[in-house]
Order: C-alpha cells, then sequence, then structure tokens
C-alpha cells in the first residue's frame, strides 16, 4: 500500500508536466493572437466577391498594413455576429442602405470624421444626402443597384420593361421566379400598382397581396437573387426577379441574356462602408475607405464586382460598356422613380402578416 | 422473402446516401449552374487548388484539428487514465459528466462557449473570438471521447502486466515508457483519430467562437451556400467526405488491430 502510494506521487509528475505543456501551448496561441491583433491589420467584415483583391494588395503595400477580410452571404448573419463580441473586432462591415438606420440607432457605428476622408467630395451628390444617412455622417456608399428582371433573349420578341410581364396573367412572358425577400416581392408588386414602396396602407397591401399571391400561383416559386439567376441561366425559368449585380455576373457567362429595370419604378439598394463603434482600428479604417474613394480605386473596383459605383469621379475610369449599359447606370427617367426601402419598424408587421399569408396560399 | 429483404434494404440505403453520392457526382459537372449534367470535368478541383480563400480556409482547419486533437489527446489520456486507475471522491460523478459534452447538443455547447468568452473577455480583456477560442471550444467537445476511448482500452488490459514490471524492479518512468504507453497507444492513437475527425466536421461550434481570419472549410462553404451552390463547392464539400471516411476507415483498422493484441 505505502509502496503504492510512493508510486502514484511520482507517476504525478508526468501528467503535471503534460498539463503545463498544454497550457503553455494555449497560452503561446493567444498571446500570438494579441500580438498579432496589435499590428497595423484591418479587419473587413464584406459580402463575398465584393472586393477586387488587387485593390486590397495596392493598400496592403501602401500602408504597410494587412488586410484580413471575412465574409457574410446575408446581413442578417452579420449582423448576429457583431452583436454577438464581433463588434470589438472588426474595423469595417458594408450593410445595406435599410439596415444603417438601425445601426445607428444601437450605436453600433463610429461617426466619420471627414477631415480624415478627403475623397469623399468624389460622391455623387446623391449619395452624399442619401436618405438613410444624409451628410455620410455615419456611412460611405460602396455599391448600388436595383431590382429588376433578369431573363433570355427570345428572337423576335421584345421584352417590354415593365412589372406587368410578372404580375399581369395577360402579359407574362414565361415561367419566372419571385424574390424570395418580403419587401422585394411585395415592393415590386406596389410599385407596379403605382404605389409607394414604403407604403403602410391597409387597402393598397390587401390589394397587392391578392396580386403577389396569383402571381405566386403561376410561378416557378420564390427563390434567392443568385437563385432566380442560375434558373435563367440553366434555361429552367424565361424570367427573374434578379439584383442588379447578380445579373450583370449572368450577362458575362452568358450574352444570351439580358436586364431589364421596369418602367413603373424599382426598389435601389446601396451598400455602404461603415466604420463599427468599437473598431480597434479606426484610424487605419478611415484610410482604407478614403482611399476607396479615390476614382481610379474605385473604377477598378466597379470593373471587378461589376456594380454601379456611386463615384462620380470614377466615371471617367470607367469601361466604356458598362458606363453605357442602362441595366448598370439607368437614364434618368427610370432613375428618379426609384426609391429606397425604409426601415418600418413596428409598423412593418403588416408586411410579415402579408407576406406570411402569401406563403401559405 | 430473403431476397425482398436485401432489395428493400438496399434501396433504402441507396435513397438515404444518395446526396452524398449526388454531391460528389456534381463536383465533376461542367455546368457551372448546377441543376442539369452537362458533361464530366475535373476543371473544379483545379480551380480550387488556386483559390486562395479556400486554401487559407483549408490550412486554419488544419491548425485547429492538429493543435486541438493534440491538446486534448494529452487531457483526455490523463484523464481516462485516472478514471480507470484511481479512486477518489467525486469519481462517479466525474465519469458520468463525461457524457455531457457528449449528450447536449452541440448548438447549446456552441452558445455555452460564446456567452462565456464574451464574460471571460469582459473581466480579462483577452479571450478575443479567433482561432484560439474555437481551438478551447473543440478540446472542450474532443476531451470526452479522448478520455473514454482510452479508458475502454484500459479496461481491457491485464493489471497483471505492470505489477509483473514492479517486481522485476522497473521505476515509474519506466513502467509508464515501457508498458504503458506502448499498451495504450492504439486506444489513443484511435481517440486522437476521432477527435480529429469530430474537429473536421465540427461547424456549429466553430461558427460561434471564430473571430477575424479564423474561417475554416465548413463555415467557408456554409457561407457560400447561400450564394447558390457552385461545382467548386462541391469539390470541396467531395474532399472533406474523402478525408472524413478514409480517416473513419484508419479508425476501424486501428480498433481491429488494437482489438487482436495485447488483449486479455
Amino acid at each position: 500500500m505505502v509502496n503504492n502510494m510512493m508510486n502514484i506521487n511520482k507517476c504525478s509528475r508526468i501528467p503535471v508536466a503534460l498539463l503545463v505543456f498544454c497550457g503553455s501551448i494555449l497560452w503561446y496561441c493567444l498571446s500570438w493572437e494579441i500580438k498579432a491583433a496589435a499590428n497595423a491589420q484591418l479587419n473587413l467584415f464584406i459580402w463575398s466577391e465584393y472586393i477586387d483583391p488587387a485593390v486590397v494588395r495596392q493598400f496592403e503595400a501602401n500602408y504597410a498594413c494587412k488586410i484580413v477580410i471575412d465574409l457574410y452571404e446575408d446581413e442578417a448573419s452579420m449582423l448576429a455576429k457583431i452583436q454577438s463580441g464581433g463588434a470589438s473586432l472588426y474595423d469595417i462591415v458594408v450593410p445595406p442602405n435599410y439596415l444603417v438606420p438601425i445601426l445607428v440607432r444601437q450605436d453600433m457605428l463610429a461617426p466619420l470624421r471627414h477631415v480624415n476622408l478627403p475623397n469623399l467630395v468624389n460622391l455623387e451628390e446623391e449619395f452624399q444626402k442619401a436618405p438613410y444617412d444624409p451628410g455620410n455622417q455615419y456611412t460611405v456608399a460602396y455599391f448600388w443597384g436595383a431590382i429588376g428582371i433578369y431573363a433570355r433573349k427570345i428572337p423576335g420578341q421584345l421584352l417590354e420593361p415593365t412589372w406587368a410581364t410578372i404580375f399581369d396573367p395577360a402579359k407574362q412572358a414565361g415561367s419566372f421566379c419571385l424574390l424570395d425577400v418580403s419587401r422585394d416581392t411585395i415592393g415590386a408588386a406596389l410599385q407596379y400598382r403605382g404605389f409607394k414602396i414604403n407604403s403602410i396602407d391597409a387597402k393598397q397591401l390587401q390589394d397587392v397581396r391578392n396580386i403577389v399571391i396569383a402571381a405566386k400561383k403561376r410561378s416557378l416559386g420564390f427563390d434567392n437573387s443568385v437563385g432566380g439567376r442560375n434558373k435563367v441561366l440553366n434555361k429552367t425559368a424565361a424570367l427573374a426577379m434578379v439584383y442588379s449585380s447578380d445579373a450583370a455576373r449572368g450577362m458575362k457567362n452568358d450574352a444570351g441574356t439580358f436586364f431589364i429595370l421596369p418602367k413603373e419604378g424599382t426598389q435601389i439598394y446601396v451598400d455602404n462602408l461603415a466604420i463599427l463603434a468599437k473598431a480597434p482600428h479606426r484610424d487605419l479604417a478611415e484610410k482604407f475607405i478614403n482611399f476607396l474613394l479615390d476614382p481610379k480605386i474605385a473604377a477598378q473596383q466597379a470593373n471587378y464586382v461589376q456594380a454601379a459605383t456611386p463615384n462620380k469621379a470614377a466615371k471617367a475610369y470607367l469601361k466604356a460598356e458598362d458606363l453605357n449599359n442602362p441595366s448598370i447606370y439607368p437614364p434618368i427617367e427610370i432613375r428618379s422613380k426609384m426609391e429606397y426601402l425604409q426601415d418600418l419598424g413596428t409598423r412593418s408587421r403588416i408586411y410579415d402578416e402579408i407576406w406570411t399569408q402569401i406563403k401559405v396560399r | 422473402m430473403r431476397r425482398l429483404l436485401t432489395i428493400v434494404s438496399i434501396c433504402l440505403y441507396l435513397f438515404l446516401y444518395a446526396p452524398i453520392v449526388v454531391v460528389i457526382l456534381f463536383s465533376f459537372n461542367d455546368n457551372p449552374h448546377g441543376a442539369s449534367w452537362t458533361g464530366f470535368t475535373a476543371h473544379w478541383y483545379m480551380k480550387l487548388v488556386r483559390n486562395p480563400d479556400i486554401l487559407q480556409a483549408f490550412k486554419n482547419t488544419l491548425w485547429l484539428g492538429g493543435i486541438s486533437t493534440f491538446i486534448s489527446t494529452i487531457l483526455g489520456t490523463l484523464l481516462g487514465i485516472g478514471l480507470n486507475r484511481y479512486n477518489f471522491r467525486g469519481k462517479r460523478w466525474l465519469t458520468s459528466s463525461l457524457y455531457f459534452p457528449v449528450a447536449i447538443p452541440d448548438i447549446i455547447m456552441a452558445v455555452a462557449l460564446m456567452l462565456f468568452y464574451g464574460i471571460a473577455r469582459q473581466m480579462s480583456g483577452v479571450f478575443d473570438l479567433g482561432m484560439t477560442t474555437m481551438i478551447l471550444g473543440h478540446i472542450t467537445f474532443q476531451i470526452p471521447f479522448v478520455a473514454i476511448v482510452v479508458r475502454a482500452r484500459l479496461s481491457g488490459l491485464d493489471p497483471a502486466l505492470e505489477e509483473a514490471a514492479q517486481d522485476l524492479g522497473a521505476n515509474a518512468w519506466q513502467i509508464f515508457w515501457r508498458i504503458n504507453l506502448p499498451l495504450l497507444t492504439p486506444g489513443i492513437l484511435a481517440g486522437a483519430l476521432l477527435a480529429f475527425t469530430l474537429s473536421l466536421d465540427d461547424f456549429i461550434v466553430s461558427f460561434f467562437t471564430t473571430g477575424p481570419g479564423a474561417t475554416t472549410l465548413p463555415i467557408y462553404i456554409y457561407s457560400s451556400v447561400k450564394r447558390g451552390i457552385t461545382p467548386e463547392i462541391n469539390a470541396v464539400s467531395s474532399l472533406m467526405i474523402v478525408a472524413s471516411i478514409s480517416l473513419v476507415l484508419l479508425l476501424t483498422l486501428l480498433d481491429k488491430k488494437s482489438l487482436g493484441s495485447f488483449s486479455k
């Protein structure tokens, strides 16, 4: 028995040594990470395929820093991530316009110090006084686009640029997909009927609900923008509601497809660069935003992402075929009919109700 | 009757496992937009190797799996030995608590870890979400699996071997290195392989505890799915399926070997 006890004591040196060893490995990892975070490093949280790697490398070289990019695919997961501790890890996020007032209200964004952003003057005037953030207090427009109809060209048939090709059974131009986002699809139907996209009028919404339900029954169902685009590309659908940047990439792959913006009006969306309130590298983040606002850099980005740049000065450097493409930079008469989605707060419940009714019918 | 049973069960398993086969099949599809088959190509695998994001995610996955498996194997083995050898107060409680992380849902474990690191961060200033928190999270769920495997292996060993060594004058170090460790090696290796496979496949714990620059392959796949599944993602998934299955096969091989020799 005594012998056995001795044995345990001697043996316990090995496990103690091993435990200390494990602990030191973990400590090393942790301290290495802390050191890495203290370096000149910019943590960017952005949609995928939304920044030109060459631009990232150029900024890293010019400012002797490193840019770490993490990707998200929908704003819900981005929001969840920054609300659960990500707010003090990431520097720059790219929220869509309707999310900006929500983030500002929750004190998630740092006000931009305009002294550090001399290139702000390059923005188009419209984006300097956008309704969701007038005066660029918190955000700078990054890219913008609109919802439209993506379709396959049929010889000898001209598709009229109207929402009627989807919502009017008499003018329906083949099988189609609706967008699986309540305010996008209901908003399009509102515009088709000549109402405002942010309407909370119960009567108008009832009217539109019936139109969408009827359209749903004739459609191939609901899909996200990329899903709808892919259905047109692989010929399962004739048309689909799609965001213009997705459509641009589709047209590049298949010249037999095209994109139209309906004449009744459509939804404009803007993705914005914003600095988080607890960003660890606020100065570097502002340098980066200013760098992206440089006309040549903005043009290079627009050519890569194939979306519309809000940078007026960049237009001189854009590819002519993009600049003259009415589905990327629409003419003034269509542009003037584009509407921003507004955050309706508690009043958005009526949209949730209608959307549920549409989905179950 | 028996033939009918065979046919029915084959059909059933075919249906259940068809999704896995389809993923692998479509990773060779020439059509970049999914849905229909247009021809055979290995193009997506070539593209994969040149994609820096995927390579980075792959590197992160290996680091995560490597370090967490290494540490959890050491800790789990010690725990397994301790539980098998010694009697101490609270042993019953510890033994059954070993099954907690195995039994509770991943999502609860993940959220608990995330909340805990949040509190730890507020109190200490370190523990920002990232590679280290992810490694810690993985170690947490790996330890019980290693401990259970090692313990099972130990209970199959003859204690007389160690007593004989003691009788012949071996000291504690010698007993550990010459007797215990070689006998335990198959169990430890099996535990480590199991732990590594679990780490490789884990999405939920990683997703909740990851931070800037620490994207793993499962997280990468998840964030790509929203954009429409490209054959490139199918290719990554296929490679992960192949890797997981080979590890499991290795595990069964090892298990057979460890059962064959040394047992009572």
